[in-house]
């Protein structure tokens, strides 16, 4: 795999440095920026294949930041929060970031969320034009078709759990917000469509995973939503 | 209209009384007392002594006795009302109840004879109360003919009516008795229908002159149909002059005593009334919780009372009050023109003083306000629609002293709610307190190793060896993971001890709960058997999904901490009616009942009994049972069978319906 640039985002330096340490000793690139308006100019300079950015930064809101870049941009971004900006998190996802990672985090952590955005760029960049065919791993969906199969044995869904199914999919290793989800779905944002989301995730979850306790294909992000995990 | 000034500077034990009536000439009374009130630094209270001639008093008579009345609480008085027939009386016992030792009076009241035959007014006050100091003002230049005189257009129908009555049951009597006369009875008969005659005028008419008169009649209607000679006003027999002056003055005194007894029947109903209504009052003010419930209450009351419409005012909140209005007769409209009234509101409570209709101040106002106080405390304003009827005395006595009572609970509700602040404020000093002395006790030992172990590998990195740098390391990474989770449970304990627990609560899927408190927990629970049972795996719980997975996480780490290597910890979930039950076994030591109790309790931390154990701040279980008891669920902790402890806590159950 090429070496990817990764622009980091962050205020402070000792966090700075562990993330560019970390990202040193793993072999990539990194760009650093202290700013919002700097990140917005570097990610438009340099043309970063991924960004990790801080959302309490001292000039522009994290959010705002996000919302710059994906004027012109569908670059991934991993937003870095502290544990009480929960609801940050959320519209950081809403306004087009791709993942998060909470403060304080491992290192592993930290990886682990390259890799996988990693494999969500390879993704978009062999598929740019919508497929007729997804697969991952052992799944495998004919949207033309309409039919879905796991390792080669047909799955039987309700139409609703295709639905959730094939949003996830289109949107591999990406991190869904339950808004997100239920606005896509149903069209709407109720209380009672994320405890409904909540039940039919379950369901296909079943249908899906063979050891629900460590899911392969779709992760829960507790309060925040969920996602479709690129299989290698 | 309200008492005003009760608390001059330097009062002295001198009580001054004086004593309101309808006289034009009682100004002049109550300035000459309110003047010595004032050189004595004296209490002073103005008294009105309601009578059953007050209710026909005419209008003119009732406005003078207004304006007395408020001359007199101009002049810093407190104004009472009591009821009774017998004036000197209920001044003496007035008197003695309120401590009173000074009463001023003007002369023609104190020597004027109310009735032939009893001694005057003054005379009568020594006799009742022997202690008072009497001061007797001259005021007979004012009006020494003035006689309180009844209202005269509205009392002629009465009048007529009550002759009437009175002239009908003379007529019945003499019929009654020319029946017995035709049938032989004796005289005494007679005399006695007569006797009854006059009783039965004496309790239908209002007025003892009625009796009196009918007892005259009765008389010479007896003398002139009955003696013989029969139909003349001369009697033959000796003793019929006797016969004539006992059946009058028998006659007259049974009449007197009737109607005696009736005005003071209805005198105690009043009273009981009156009683009634403060003792509801007080019971609905004991019952009342907040400001809100008391003022309810109190303008309910008064609606009662006056079956007027009225607004309530509370200065609770800062800036201009919003009116509260309380409509008699449940009218749900009453128009209030807040604009217009307005002024008036806020006149009576920057002046803590009564104003609007019926008063001097601002009196364009439809209602009559009243301000809530206690001494110069005002709590708020209520108004009374007043507006060309204004309240009589013994209405304004009770409404005075309902307000009172309100204000008083009001103020009693604020002392408490200052105190429970205070309580509150106090036990947060202490939590601050006990958690400083905790943390720069606890915090200091993972910090000394950190940065003891990163000054080591700094400076001396080359002396050691791979392995005990990897140790160093290895000690660095569990003191600063230790002090993550330290600093999550003090950031979620300050939430709760500010009153900050704000829950953002939503339906979530327990097992998701588990699944990532689990995950979280992970590495941790490298030597331990850590395993999860779900019997529904559809269990959807409403909840803060963070804090539960805190609490889960505090549950499951003490199990880890607290048990030796190779333990099996079993988290299991069950639905238990419309609650969830999350639990978290394990085959550990156990934990000792005496400890039970006080495991949940703040800083508490146990005897620690494992070998190279940190200590707790303790606390994780305080936290846990917070969190559990603001999402409406309860933690408990048990023994485990065969061996060790379980805790389980619940959480409400989300009930849904897919929504395909």
């Amino acid at each position: 795999m090429s070496k990817l640039t990764i622009l980091v985002v962050e205020d402070d330096a000792p966090i700075r440095n562990l993330i560019t340490t970390t990202l040193r000793a793993h072999e990539y690139r990194f760009i650093t920026s202290v700013s919002g308006e700097g990140a917005v100019m570097e990610a438009a300079s340099h043309n970063p294949d991924i960004i990790l950015l801080d959302l309490g930064l001292p000039d522009i809101d994290g959010v705002e930041v996000i919302r710059r870049i994906r004027t012109w941009s569908n670059v991934p971004i991993i937003v870095i929060s502290a544990r009480s900006e929960d609801t940050d998190k959320i519209d950081a996802l809403d306004a087009g970031a791709d993942d998060y990672l909470t403060k304080p985090f491992s290192v592993e952590e930290l990886l682990a969320r390259l890799r996988v955005t990693q494999r969500r760029l390879a993704l978009m960049q062999t598929g740019g034009a919508p497929q007729a065919v997804f697969v991952n791993g052992g799944l495998v969906i004919d949207y033309a078709a309409g039919c879905v199969t796991l390792n080669g044995e047909e799955l039987h869904l309700t139409p609703l759990e295709y639905k959730l199914l094939c949003l996830l999919a289109r949107n591999t290793g990406k991190v869904l917000t339950h808004k997100f989800i239920t606005q896509s779905v149903w069209g709407t944002n109720w209380e009672n469509d994320v405890a409904s989301l909540r039940v039919f995730m379950a369901t296909l979850r079943k249908k899906l995973e063979s050891a629900p306790d460590s899911p392969q294909y779709i992760q829960t992000h507790i309060g925040i939503g969920y996602r479709m995990l690129k299989i290698e | 209209m309200e008492p005003q000034k009760q608390n001059p500077v330097n009062r002295t034990d001198e009580h001054i009384l004086v004593c309101l009536s309808s006289a034009p000439s009682n100004a002049r009374i109550i300035r000459t007392a309110a003047r010595m009130a004032d050189a004595f630094h004296a209490q002073f209270t103005a008294l009105f002594v309601e009578t059953p001639d007050h209710a026909v008093a005419s209008p003119e008579n009732k406005q003078r006795l207004q304006d007395n009345r408020h001359l007199a609480e101009q002049l810093g008085a407190k104004f009472e009302t009591v009821f009774g027939e017998d004036v000197p009386y209920q001044i003496a016992q007035f008197a003695r109840i309120a401590g009173v030792t000074r009463i001023v009076l003007g002369r023609s009241a104190a020597t004027r004879r109310r009735l032939p035959g009893r001694p005057p007014l003054t005379d009568q006050l020594i006799a009742y109360a022997p202690e008072l100091d009497i001061h007797i003002i001259p005021d007979h230049d004012a009006d020494t003919a003035y006689r309180p005189r009844r209202a005269r257009q509205s009392q002629t129908a009465d009048i007529l009516q009550n002759i009437a009555k009175s002239a009908g049951i003379l007529a019945a009597a003499t019929a009654l008795s020319i029946a017995f006369y035709h049938l032989n009875f004796t005289n005494a008969n007679i005399i006695m229908v007569y006797i009854l005659g006059v009783l039965l005028t004496a309790i239908a008419t209002p007025h003892r002159i009625y009796s009196l008169v009918s007892s005259i009649a009765s008389v010479f209607i007896f003398n002139y149909l009955f003696t013989i000679p029969r139909f003349t006003l001369t009697a033959y027999e000796t003793g019929y002059p006797v016969t004539f002056v006992v059946m009058f003055l028998t006659a007259f005194i049974t009449g007197t005593f009737a109607s005696r007894y009736k005005e003071q029947a209805r005198q105690s109903a009043r009273i009981a009334h009156r009683t009634k209504i403060l003792l509801d009052t007080d019971q609905m003010l004991a019952k009342a919780k907040g400001r809100d419930e008391i003022l309810t209450a109190t303008a309910r009351q008064i609606v009662k009372l006056l079956g007027r419409n009225i607004v309530v005012f509370d200065t609770a909140a800062a800036g201009r009050p919003a009116p509260r209005l309380f409509p008699a007769n449940d009218r749900a409209d009453a128009p209030y023109d807040l604009e217009h009234e307005w002024p008036t509101v806020r006149w009576v409570l920057e002046h803590n003083h009564a104003a609007g209709a019926t008063t001097d101040t601002l009196p364009d106002a439809r209602y009559l306000y009243l301000a809530l106080r206690v001494n110069e405390r005002v709590y708020g304003a209520v108004g009374i629609e007043a507006e060309n009827d204004p309240l009589d005395a013994s209405e304004q006595s009770i409404l005075l002293s309902i307000l009172g009572e309100c204000a008083l609970a009001l103020e009693n509700e604020k002392n408490a709610r200052e105190k429970e602040a205070s309580v509150v404020l106090a036990e947060r000093e202490q939590l601050r307190a006990n958690l400083l002395r905790a943390i720069s006790h606890d915090l200091r030992t993972p910090l000394t190793s950190i940065s003891g172990n990163a000054s080591n590998l700094l400076g001396n990195a080359d002396r050691f060896d791979e392995e005990t740098k990897r140790q160093l390391y290895t000690d660095i990474y569990t003191d600063s993971m230790w002090l993550i989770n330290l600093v999550e449970n003090l950031l979620s304990a300050t939430r709760i001890e500010e009153g900050r627990m704000t829950l953002r609560t939503t339906a979530e899927l327990l097992d998701d709960i588990v699944a990532e408190t689990i995950q979280h927990i992970g590495r941790k629970a490298a030597g331990h058997k850590l395993t999860a049972v779900y019997e529904d795996a559809f269990l959807l719980v409403r909840a803060d999904a963070q804090l539960i997975v805190q609490v889960l996480a505090n549950l499951v780490d003490n199990a880890i901490k607290y048990t030796p290597k190779g333990s099996s910890i079993v988290v299991s979930t069950r639905r238990a009616g419309n609650m969830a039950e999350i639990s978290v076994a394990d085959d550990g030591p156990g934990i000792p009942d005496a400890e039970k109790q006080q495991i949940f309790e703040k800083f508490y931390c146990g005897e620690n009994k494992i070998a190279d154990n940190r200590r707790s701040l303790g606390l994780g279980l305080y936290l846990c049972r917070a969190i559990v008891e603001a999402h409406g669920g309860q933690i408990s902790v048990a023994d485990n069978a065969p061996q060790g402890t379980v805790f389980r806590f619940t959480l409400p159950v989300e009930e849904v319906t897919l929504h395909e």
